[in-house]
């Protein structure tokens, strides 16, 4: 790997970590929401490093402009709501999921990281948007469209389960 | 620095994201939590293609584990707003209708 | 043949019983009268051929037919001794058939009329044939266990047709009471059995008499009761006649009798006077061979049927309902016969059972008839009757035959039949071989004598409260009166009581006594019983001296006649009770009540054990279900419940929950699974580990500590091993019979070797067991350290590698071991190493037959 890239890994790396620690840590879902923002942010960044060009900005336009912005919108609309602490109450379960989660991420975490794999390099046009696309377009035809069309029902039922029913 | 690290890197990502899901009682920082630990996936499906980049597998995965992951979220929040409305509080403690 | 006989009736209550309902009454009667019938007429052609054999002077002639073979028991003494269904008729049985048939099928006739209006007519008739079939397997069977599944169906039979009417309550009571005493009498008939078969080796009459004529049961009993020996044959009797005591009713087990009389009165005539009852009275019979040797049982048959005779006449002289007094006359009758079996007149006994059925089985269907028109319920009052002869002339006229019959008037068939029993005793007293017989003569006689007296009192007692004087239940006063108008019995119920009426006063002639009284004439050879019945039952020789029959013949007719004499005084055409003003009060209530025996027995047996049943039963309650049921649920649902707090309905408790299964999923693919399978080829060895995702090998086939592959995706590698690879020895032990497989790793050092193990040490032999093993060069050494082998005198076993020898009951081979070893490695980077001994089928070229024999020293067995 390169230095630029070792580089920016780091610091994406770091970015994205803080990013999710500072969501799960918030009391507020605000700034939980934040949190979310950037790490995905980071992680857009960290996809550059992988040359995944076309998912970074995907990650951008999507996560970043889309998720995130639903969130606050919902956030909006619930209103604030204030928390007593991120932890209360059933704390011995708790803290024994909180253990186990730190030992499973642990054990997987030492021994994956021994993948060794070389970097190899990437033939052209890999993870472009043209390299991509051809890809989605030649072998992934029909689960593109059956996305859409997911993406349709999903609309459809969210009208559907968050309609007032004022009649 | 080699994909092992990225590997690593998703494992922790997600284990924020699943530390967060077990723990906290709001439903929406849950969610959100969810929103890491598939954020965490894409990054390994990434780092694996990467390493074996012949085709575009990976990525593809990747994208539609994007889209796939929007529309849960989507159906997800609506559900969440629905039940709002009737409970008027999003904690999970509360939520125990499914109870034994 | 025969076993047409016993399967038309048998289909007949198949078919009733099971469709009866649904079939027109005509069809019902058909097939239930109808299979008699046959049944009776095939007993007619087998008895007309049996007795042509006997004419052709045939040496114990009999029919016989073996249907199939049942099982077979293994007794002690190593023989497995066989139980065949098997059917004989000779002369006993051949007459045994002809009167349960004949007197049967006039029941059966006799039942269309009075129980064509009961609804469950249908049921009674397949229980009546139910109850001839098992009658006749009884009566034709040629074993002692086909024998008892006729005692026992007859017994059942008893019980259905005794609680017919069984939603009264003490009606089915008394069926169940039945029941109940006939299977006490059951246990002593397998426990005879037990022993016949036991001495004898066979369950077949045949064999079993053959054997007692042999004096093969004159052994004494391996326990001895109260100081003495007894012999195998006192003992044996002595149960088989507890089986005869229940099912003939005789004391201490007639108590179900007179309580039978809640059925209905064809029932009463079929089972308990005619055939069900004669049952013991048939078996002595058939084992008169074996009775006759034991003196003792013979002493206590006799004994305890003249006292039965005694106690069934004192109660039925004060009893008041005819079936009753018919009930308790019934059980004295058996008395007498058994009398006679006790004093070893066998033929004569069974003569009276063949006449007693004939008069009693009509007196039982007179009282029916009679109840029938009067329409009672249950049994009839004398005391409300009278006057009958002018209502039914039929039914008075062929009561009277049969009371003359039984009170033993002259020229009646119960007159010869009786005298043949006093006879008996009478010669008892002369044989008088010492103090016990004489005694016991003594005590027949006059106490058969006395019995005389009563029987010939109550039955006329009976007959002229009935039937002479006036009808008292005319006026239709009192509580429960009778009908006004009694009318005279249909044609179906007549019929069969002429009949039996008829051969009450005529069957007689068939056993003529063989001296006559007073003048002495010699009639033996008229006698056709005698001669009949001497093929097949033994007994003792009949007198011929004068004064030994005048003795008894005089007995006989003044017993008659002062009885008959008695109750004319005392009872024609009047209409109270005389006898009750002449006898104390006290007595006559303790008469009347049975002498109180069923509450004796209540007292001391039945309350006792339904105490101990309450009991046992409040045990199982408190312990049996507290522990075994109580317990458990409650603890299994308190586990549940423990576990039921995993679902709280909290979606984080669940997702930690999948936590969990994540972790056991990711446990087994943790490290990779490694393994070695072996294959031979030739002499080379193919190794082969576990297939999986991602799995890496190294193979260190002959575990020399260098791998020999490095680090590659060959799941399998083969190797060659040569001599230095072997690390020791792998001995099989194997055990011929089942082949169990002790495999036990040799090396240099002595290794106990574990036979036991593969063998259990109770087949082993000593020599077997104890040895130890080595390796010597390429050799195994077997050795008994602690002792010496006889032949080896203390050398060692050598056998070559490769090579199977024995010892004793189990092989021995060795093989020779080498080590494989792989090393598999995972994605996650986490490896196994696994090391496995493998023994190789070498063949190696060693001198032929290398078993442990000879002079290498065999394991003498």
């Amino acid at each position: 790997m390169t230095i630029p890239g070792a580089t920016m890994f780091v610091v994406t790396a770091i970015f994205a970590i803080a990013g999710g620690l500072i969501t799960i840590w918030s009391k507020r879902p605000l700034r939980a929401a934040m949190g979310l923002l950037v790490h995905i942010i980071s992680l857009s960044g960290m996809f550059l490093t992988l040359n995944a060009h076309l998912m970074a900005v995907l990650q951008l336009l999507v996560y970043a402009g889309a998720v995130v912005v639903l969130f606050v919108f919902v956030i909006m609309l619930i209103g604030p709501e204030a928390e007593v602490g991120p932890i209360e109450g059933r704390l011995a379960s708790r803290t024994l999921s909180i253990a186990m989660v730190v030992a499973v991420v642990l054990a997987l975490s030492t021994s994956v990281a021994y993948f060794d794999a070389p970097w190899v390099e990437v033939p052209e046009g890999f993870g472009t948007v043209q390299g991509l696309g051809l890809a989605i377009y030649r072998e992934a035809a029909v689960p593109f469209e059956i996305i859409s069309i997911t993406l349709l029902v999903a609309i459809i039922g969210a009208i559907g389960v968050a309609r007032s029913r004022t009649e | 620095m080699g994909i092992g690290t990225y590997l690593a890197l998703a494992s922790v990502l997600f284990g924020i994201g699943a530390a967060g899901f077990l723990v906290r009682r709001n439903m929406l920082i849950q969610l959100m939590s969810i929103e890491l630990m598939l954020n965490s996936v894409n990054v390994l499906l990434l780092a694996f293609n990467r390493a074996y980049p012949g085709n575009h597998d990976g990525q593809l995965f990747a994208f539609f584990v994007i889209a796939v992951a929007a529309a849960e979220l989507v159906i997800g929040l609506s559900i969440l707003i629905a039940y709002y409305r009737i409970k008027k509080t999003l904690d999970t403690d509360d939520a125990t209708l499914l109870k034994y | 043949m025969l076993l047409l006989i016993i399967l038309f009736p048998l289909g007949g209550a198949i078919l009733n019983g099971l469709a009866g309902r649904y079939l027109p009454k005509a069809v019902v009667t058909l097939v239930a009268v109808g299979s008699v019938a046959v049944s009776f007429v095939l007993a007619v052609v087998s008895f007309i051929e049996l007795y042509g054999m006997a004419h052709d002077h045939v040496e114990h002639a009999a029919l016989g037919y073996h249907f199939y073979e049942w099982f077979s028991v293994k007794i002690p003494g190593g023989s497995v001794v066989p139980i065949n269904v098997q059917f004989a008729m000779d002369s006993l049985s051949g007459v045994m058939t002809l009167v349960v048939t004949g007197v049967g099928g006039l029941i059966h006739m006799y039942s269309v009329g009075y129980m064509g209006d009961d609804e469950g007519y249908p049921r009674f008739m397949s229980f009546l044939n139910l109850f001839m079939a098992s009658m006749l397997i009884l009566v034709l069977g040629s074993s002692l266990p086909v024998m008892f599944i006729g005692w026992e169906g007859v017994g059942l039979c008893s019980y259905l047709l005794i609680g017919f009417w069984y939603e009264n309550r003490d009606y089915a009571a008394a069926g169940r009471k039945a029941f109940v005493v006939n299977r006490i009498g059951d246990f002593g008939v397998l426990i005879g059995m037990f022993i016949l078969v036991g001495v004898a080796g066979s369950f077949e009459f045949v064999d079993i008499n053959q054997a007692a004529m042999n004096g093969e049961f004159q052994g004494s009993f391996p326990v001895w009761l109260f100081g003495m020996a007894p012999s195998l044959a006192t003992v044996a009797c002595l149960f088989l006649f507890l089986g005869c005591t229940g099912k003939s009713a005789q004391i201490p087990l007639y108590v179900w009798l007179p309580d039978a009389m809640a059925g209905p009165t064809p029932v009463s005539a079929l089972i308990h006077a005619a055939t069900m009852v004669t049952a013991g009275v048939y078996l002595c019979c058939r084992l008169s061979p074996l009775f006759i040797t034991s003196d003792f049982a013979m002493a206590v048959i006799a004994v305890t049927g003249t006292l039965t005779a005694l106690l069934a006449a004192s109660i039925a002289v004060v009893q008041r309902e005819m079936k009753k007094i018919l009930a308790y006359s019934t059980v004295s009758q058996l008395g007498f016969m058994f009398a006679a079996v006790g004093v070893g007149f066998f033929a004569a006994g069974f003569f009276h059972v063949f006449t007693h059925a004939f008069f009693k089985a009509c007196l039982f269907l007179g009282a029916g008839s009679v109840m029938h028109a009067v329409h009672a319920h249950g049994d009839a009052d004398i005391f409300k009757l009278g006057g009958m002869k002018k209502y039914m002339p039929v039914t008075r006229w062929t009561f009277l035959a049969s009371c003359l019959a039984i009170a033993g008037f002259p020229l009646t068939s119960g007159f010869f039949s009786k005298d043949e029993i006093l006879l008996g005793a009478a010669a008892q007293i002369y044989r008088g071989d010492n103090a016990l017989i004489h005694g016991v003569g003594w005590f027949v006689l006059i106490g058969l004598t006395l019995a005389a007296v009563m029987t010939a009192f109550y039955m006329f007692r009976l007959y002229f409260l009935t039937f002479t004087g006036e009808y008292r239940s005319a006026d239709q006063s009192g509580d429960h009166p009778y009908d006004a108008h009694p009318h005279e019995s249909p044609p179906s119920m007549a019929i069969p009581l002429m009949v039996l009426g008829a051969g009450a006063l005529v069957v007689g002639f068939l056993g003529l006594p063989h001296v006559l009284p007073i003048t002495g004439t010699h009639l033996a050879e008229w006698s056709w019983w005698g001669h009949w019945m001497h093929s097949s039952v033994a007994g003792q020789p009949v007198p011929e001296e004068l004064h030994i029959v005048n003795l008894a013949s005089g007995l006989a007719f003044g017993a008659m006649a002062i009885g008959i004499s008695a109750a004319w005084v005392l009872y024609r055409n009047k209409s109270e009770d005389a006898l009750q003003k002449m006898i104390p009060a006290r007595l006559y209530q303790l008469a009347f009540d049975k002498w109180r025996v069923d509450e004796l027995y209540a007292a001391t047996i039945v309350n006792p054990l339904k105490k101990v049943a309450t009991a046992a039963g409040h045990a199982d309650m408190t312990f049996v279900d507290a522990l075994m049921t109580k317990w458990p649920s409650f603890k299994s649902r308190e586990i549940g419940r423990l576990l039921a707090r995993m679902q709280n309905g909290v979606v984080q408790m669940y997702g930690a929950v999948m936590i969990v299964g994540f972790v056991g999923v990711m446990a087994w693919y943790w490290t990779p699974h490694s393994g070695i399978d072996a294959e031979f080829e030739g002499t080379s060895v193919a190794l082969t580990a576990p297939a999986g995702l991602g799995y890496q090998y190294r193979w260190d086939a002959n575990s020399d500590g260098e791998f020999e592959t490095e680090w590659g995706d060959a799941a399998s590698t083969s190797f060659e091993y040569e001599d230095d690879d072997i690390r020791g020895v792998a001995v099989f032990i194997t055990n011929i019979q089942s082949g169990i497989e002790k495999r036990l790793n040799v090396g240099d050092a002595w290794i106990p070797l574990p036979i036991e193990s593969v063998v259990p040490s109770e087949f082993l032999s000593p020599q077997e067991i104890g040895f130890e093993v080595r390796i010597d060069g390429r050799d195994l050494l077997f050795r008994k350290p602690f002792a010496r082998t006889k032949t080896t005198g203390g050398r060692d076993i050598r056998l070559p590698m490769g090579r199977q020898g024995r010892l004793g009951s189990a092989r021995v081979v060795g093989r020779p071991l080498v080590e494989a070893t792989v090393e598999v490695r995972n994605a996650f980077g986490n490896s196994s190493v696994t090391t496995k001994g493998i023994p190789l089928p070498f063949d190696v070229e060693t001198p032929a037959h290398a078993s442990l024999t000879g002079h290498e020293g065999e394991v003498a067995r």
